[in-house]
């Protein structure tokens, strides 16, 4: 096993020898623990990282695993339930139809961000001095944070006539809307939320994305005299494949575990109507002191994500094996 | 090779000692007692304000007695759910100052200790009907009442005078004066820009159902009728359903504040205040923010008028001393409750005429009101509370009720086409499931 | 007739097409400007103004006063921003070491394990923030081994925030293209680990470091539900925790909101404006790609 040496002996510069079948390495007799210093100092710049890991992240994940199972009652012992947990979340009519709200408001934002991000990349791209003026400017909602975004938006949607974006409807002739207060309008008011924050992170990918497309398909193209929606069609939309690929997965899975904004907005009301899972978790775990529930809900989450996350890496997999 | 053998192998092991670590907790013991122990006392009061200075007043008066040290957190957005928190991190503090609402859910996850009213001193200077308060429904007390108050309602003098209305003393002339409120420009500023009813209407913490619970009663309606232990549902009684027809038109017809059903009470109070809406339902310690805006002489308290067909009701609700599980000086807790309802505590803690008051009305009934608030209307909330106060039912778990109430009522207001019929059957159906589910149905 | 540039870009905005095209362009540019920025801009002047209900919010200046910020410095406004700064130095530096190192060990060493080792800090990255954070309050209740309560206190902000598979990954990525030959000839002369990571590795590694540094540095100001379960006492928020108790204010109504916001968002778009450049580089950078 190539260890780079510790020792100050001639090493050559070249990259250490892979780990071939044993009868291949050059046999240099060298005590024992120098390997095992080589490892040693790896494991030592590995393990504050390992460490905060550890306790960070997967003892409470294996806390959360361990809950699931269990009726949580900190003063009176915990009560094993098998899947009795899992079972209530899969069957209760609140998590079911916070199930599908958390689903619907991930495709609406994911679906929203893609097109409009995309529809301000092409109104954007472009190297003159103005257009990073306005880009720096249509950027700023995604840099901001999600409080000061939802604190925001509460204020542009007071339901009276008055309300800043009700004028705005005033103008052009359309009814003053409850927005965040009724039932029928808060889930779309919550997604044009996210739609107005992911957009410009979209647009700035599918910036890049374009900057890369071949010109001299776009000379070629308009050499056959195709018209620029034509262009963009069959030239444009096939060379971002990928990166509409990548911003759907980043998208899902940052709409999969939405909680503040809908935390500040509506807090799940009204009437329930903006309740996704993971404030439907936060308030079974707080508000109902059922941490089992909760945390059965978590590792479902995490399933979910985690399958997301692999089934798209093994789609592009095949997709990228496909094209060669 | 073998060595990366070794090491996947060692994988397994390390993974379990991972769940192993993450799942063991260290094993703590009974809390050893500790006469002299810090007390933490956790108030549900902003920080900042004058109302946690007259807390830590309470508790730095109490130190100098017995020389127990104490410290006091105000919390208030989130209260129940850090106080969650901390029960589940098994760190609860010594002493709680909260809601009388949430004895039941606190005596259920076992939070709370049982106390033996004969053994607090000065128990029998506390007036009978505030132990309500602090007894479950198991007949044994959780917790030693603190503080009493009830709901009336805060009209604007001037906004009544301006449209020519008398006091209103029945639902219809409450609802003319909201209507005129609405409609005639009481402020005189030529906007459309006021409203009747001020309703903190949103469903977090049940506020929906907490406001509405008053005008449920004065109706001659009720959520719960029956002896405690043997309650059926009566939310969906005709006198009922008459009271929440009548709360869903009032939204209806626009003569409640934009907003409202997502308002929680901080978010209402500035609609008072600013002269969004001129009929507020609401208890005595908004006198003194209100006082300063829109000003003393510009509003009333008036009392609930009885519904059709009911008599006057109002919403009677208090604080506990709660006395938390697990703590390390249960010595020192029975100590400071003492304190808190003996009349020294309970003068202290009322601050006289001052806005930062954390005992409204004095559960301890050698207190002489007229002695310590000079405000007249203090007398009219005190009136209120002695002759024609509820608590809320006696069930193990109140919470559950409220809150599916609130939701109930949250979505019949917030939509004008809902049948409050057919709601409300389904919100008994939902008490009748509960009840079953506390055993307290009958 | 010149083509122009009308192949320079998707659509060939830039090629000129007459008065009427441009002034749409232009028009256009001023809407989407408006949609995306005009909020924030109507928070800049609304902070500065008489703004007392949420209708008096608008682009349009309403007054010049201080008001707005000596209310909320009243309430406490300059130690919640003081905490943010807190959590977000103590947090960024540490993250920034953790990853720092850990990614020599990964781009540089080959040790058993090492695969695994990657493949378990990139399997955190699916574990999402919201999620864990409900167990990961009760592990800072009681850490393990040390037993030491971390809640009602910013330590129990910052240290979390320290595991970031992201920075790992960028920093890994970005040390692999590192020519190992500087370090190979400092090892010639005798030069110990640390001191090759110190005096030649780390100094390599500063477009890196400006990448992860600016990444970090949002993702931890913009951090809710863990500091709003480790957080106890008023005096541990961060500003934007502490913003939902300001939403109204008995002296300036709305007003005190807004300036708390904007000292909220000021600080994100000062560090965002300074790097610029390495936001826009690790936006498209491999990490992205996956």
């Amino acid at each position: 096993m190539g260890a780079t040496g510790t020792r100050a002996e001639p090493v050559p510069p070249t990259a250490p020898a892979p780990p071939g079948p044993v009868a291949d390495r050059p046999r240099t007799r060298r005590p024992p623990w120098t390997r095992w210093r080589g490892f040693g100092v790896a494991w030592l710049f590995l393990a504050p990282a390992l460490l905060i890991f550890t306790v960070f992240k997967f003892i409470p994940m294996g806390r959360a695993f361990q809950m699931s199972f269990h009726e949580v009652r900190p003063y009176l012992g915990d009560i094993w339930v098998g899947m009795d947990n899992y079972t209530r979340i899969l069957t209760d009519e609140a998590f079911s139809s916070a199930i599908v709200r958390t689903v619907v408001l991930a495709v609406g934002q994911t679906g929203g961000s893609l097109v409009l991000g995309f529809a301000l990349a092409l109104l954007l791209e472009g190297t003159a001095k103005h257009l990073w003026f306005v880009r720096t400017a249509v950027f700023l909602p995604t840099i901001v944070a999600m409080a000061v975004v939802a604190e925001v938006w509460r204020i542009l949607y007071y339901p009276g006539p008055d309300g800043t974006v009700n004028s705005v409807l005033g103008w052009v002739g359309l009814g003053p809307s409850q927005f965040l207060n009724n039932e029928d309008t808060s889930l779309w008011s919550v997604m044009s939320v996210g739609v107005w924050r992911g957009a410009p992170y979209d647009m700035m990918i599918f910036l890049a994305g374009l900057s890369g497309v071949d010109r001299s398909l776009y000379e070629a193209s308009s050499v056959d005299g195709a018209s620029i929606r034509r262009r963009i069609w069959h030239v444009t939309l096939p060379a971002l494949r990928p990166v509409f690929a990548i911003l759907f997965t980043l998208a899902a899975i940052r709409g999969l575990r939405v909680f503040t904004e809908i935390f500040l907005l509506t807090n799940g009301g009204p009437n329930g109507s903006t309740e996704v899972l993971m404030t439907l978790i936060y308030k079974v775990g707080l508000e109902r002191h059922d941490l089992g529930v909760a945390s059965a809900g978590s590792v479902l989450l995490l399933l979910a994500t985690v399958v997301l996350t692999l089934a798209v890496r093994f789609a592009r997999r095949g997709d990228s094996k496909a094209a060669s | 090779m073998s060595q990366r053998r070794a090491l996947q192998r060692l994988v397994v092991p390390v993974m379990a000692l991972v769940v192993g670590l993450s799942v063991a907790g260290c094993g703590s013991s009974a809390a050893e007692q500790d006469p002299n122990g810090r007390l933490d006392i956790w108030v549900r009061k902003p920080p900042g304000t004058e109302t946690e200075q007259t807390a830590k007043d309470l508790a730095a008066k109490f130190t100098e007695k017995t020389g127990i040290p104490t410290k006091v957190t105000a919390i208030f957005e989130d209260f129940e759910t850090k106080l969650s928190q901390a029960a589940a991190q098994k760190q609860l503090p010594d002493i709680v100052i909260n809601d009388t609402a949430q004895l039941g859910t606190l005596v259920k996850q076992g939070l709370v200790r049982e106390i033996a009213k004969d053994s607090v001193e000065g128990h029998d200077q506390l007036t009978p009907i505030s132990w309500d308060a602090a007894t479950a429904a198991d007949g044994k007390a959780y917790a030693v009442p603190f503080s009493a108050q009830t709901l009336a309602l805060l009209i604007r003098k001037d906004w009544r005078e301006k449209v020519g209305a008398g006091v209103p003393s029945t639902w219809d002339e409450l609802n003319a004066l909201a209507t005129k409120f609405t409609k005639d420009d009481p402020d005189g500023n030529g906007e459309a820009d006021t409203y009747g009813y001020v309703v903190p209407g949103s469903t977090k913490r049940g506020y929906t159902a907490w406001y509405f619970s008053s005008f449920l009663w004065a109706a001659g309606g009720d959520f719960l009728t029956g002896e405690p232990g043997a309650y059926t549902p009566a939310i969906n009684a005709p006198a009922s359903l008459a009271a929440v027809e009548w709360f869903q038109k009032s939204f209806c017809d626009g003569l409640v504040v934009p907003g409202a059903a997502t308002l929680e009470t901080t978010q209402a109070h500035p609609d008072f205040e600013s002269g969004v809406g001129g009929i507020y339902l609401t208890g005595p310690y908004m006198m003194g923010k209100f006082d300063a805006k829109p000003g003393k002489d510009l509003y009333e308290v008036v009392p609930l008028p009885a519904g059709p067909g009911g008599a006057p009701a109002a919403l009677a609700e208090g604080e506990n001393v709660y006395l938390m599980a697990g703590s390390d000086n249960q010595d020192g807790q029975e100590k400071f409750a003492e304190f808190a309802v003996s009349v020294e505590g309970q003068t202290l803690a009322m601050d006289g005429d001052q806005p930062g008051n954390i005992v409204r009305l004095p559960v301890n009934s050698t207190v002489d009101l007229a002695a310590v608030r000079t405000d007249p209307r203090w007398q009219i909330f005190d009136e209120i509370y002695q002759s024609s106060a509820r608590y809320v039912p006696q069930v193990p778990e109140w919470t559950p009720f409220l809150q599916s109430s609130a939701e109930t009522l949250n979505a019949v207001v917030s939509n004008c086409d809902t049948q409050a019929g057919p709601a409300l059957d389904e919100l008994a159906a939902t008490f009748t499931e509960e009840l079953g589910r506390q055993g307290a149905g009958g | 007739m010149s083509r122009g540039n009308r192949t320079d870009t998707a659509l060939g905005l830039s090629y000129p097409r007459g008065p009427l095209a441009r002034i749409l362009r232009v028009l256009l540019y001023a809407v989407v400007v408006v949609i995306f920025a005009g909020p924030l801009l109507a928070l800049l002047v609304g902070a500065f103004g008489k703004v007392t209900s949420p209708t008096e919010f608008t682009l349009i200046p309403q007054g010049l006063t201080l008001d707005n910020f000596t209310r909320a410095i009243d309430r406490d406004v300059l130690l919640y921003l003081l905490n943010s700064f807190v959590v977000v130095g103590g947090g960024l530096l540490l993250q920034i070491a953790v990853s720092v190192s850990a990614s020599y060990a990964l781009a540089r060493k080959r040790f058993p394990g090492m695969r695994l080792v990657f493949l378990l800090i990139l399997s955190t990255m699916m574990l999402p923030e919201e999620i864990l954070a409900i167990p990961l309050s009760l592990v800072l209740a009681d850490v393990p081994v040390v037993h030491v309560n971390l809640i009602g206190s910013l330590w129990g902000m910052i240290l979390p925030v320290a595991a970031w598979g992201f920075s790992i990954l960028v920093m890994t990525e970005f040390m692999k293209e590192i020519p190992v030959e500087l370090e190979e000839s400092a090892r010639i002369d005798g030069a110990g680990e640390f001191r090759i990571f110190t005096a030649i590795v780390l100094p390599l590694c500063r477009p890196a470091l400006g990448v992860i540094g600016i990444f970090g540095f949002t993702m931890i100001w913009d951090q809710y539900l863990l500091p709003l379960l480790v957080a106890q006492d008023s005096a541990q928020f961060t500003l934007p925790l502490a913003l939902r108790n300001l939403r109204s204010d008995e002296e300036v109504g709305l007003g005190v909101l807004l300036a708390a916001s904007l000292l909220a968002l000021l600080p994100s778009v000062i560090a965002f404006l300074a790097l610029q450049r390495q936001f826009m580089k690790g936006l498209t950078s491999g990490a992205v790609k996956g």
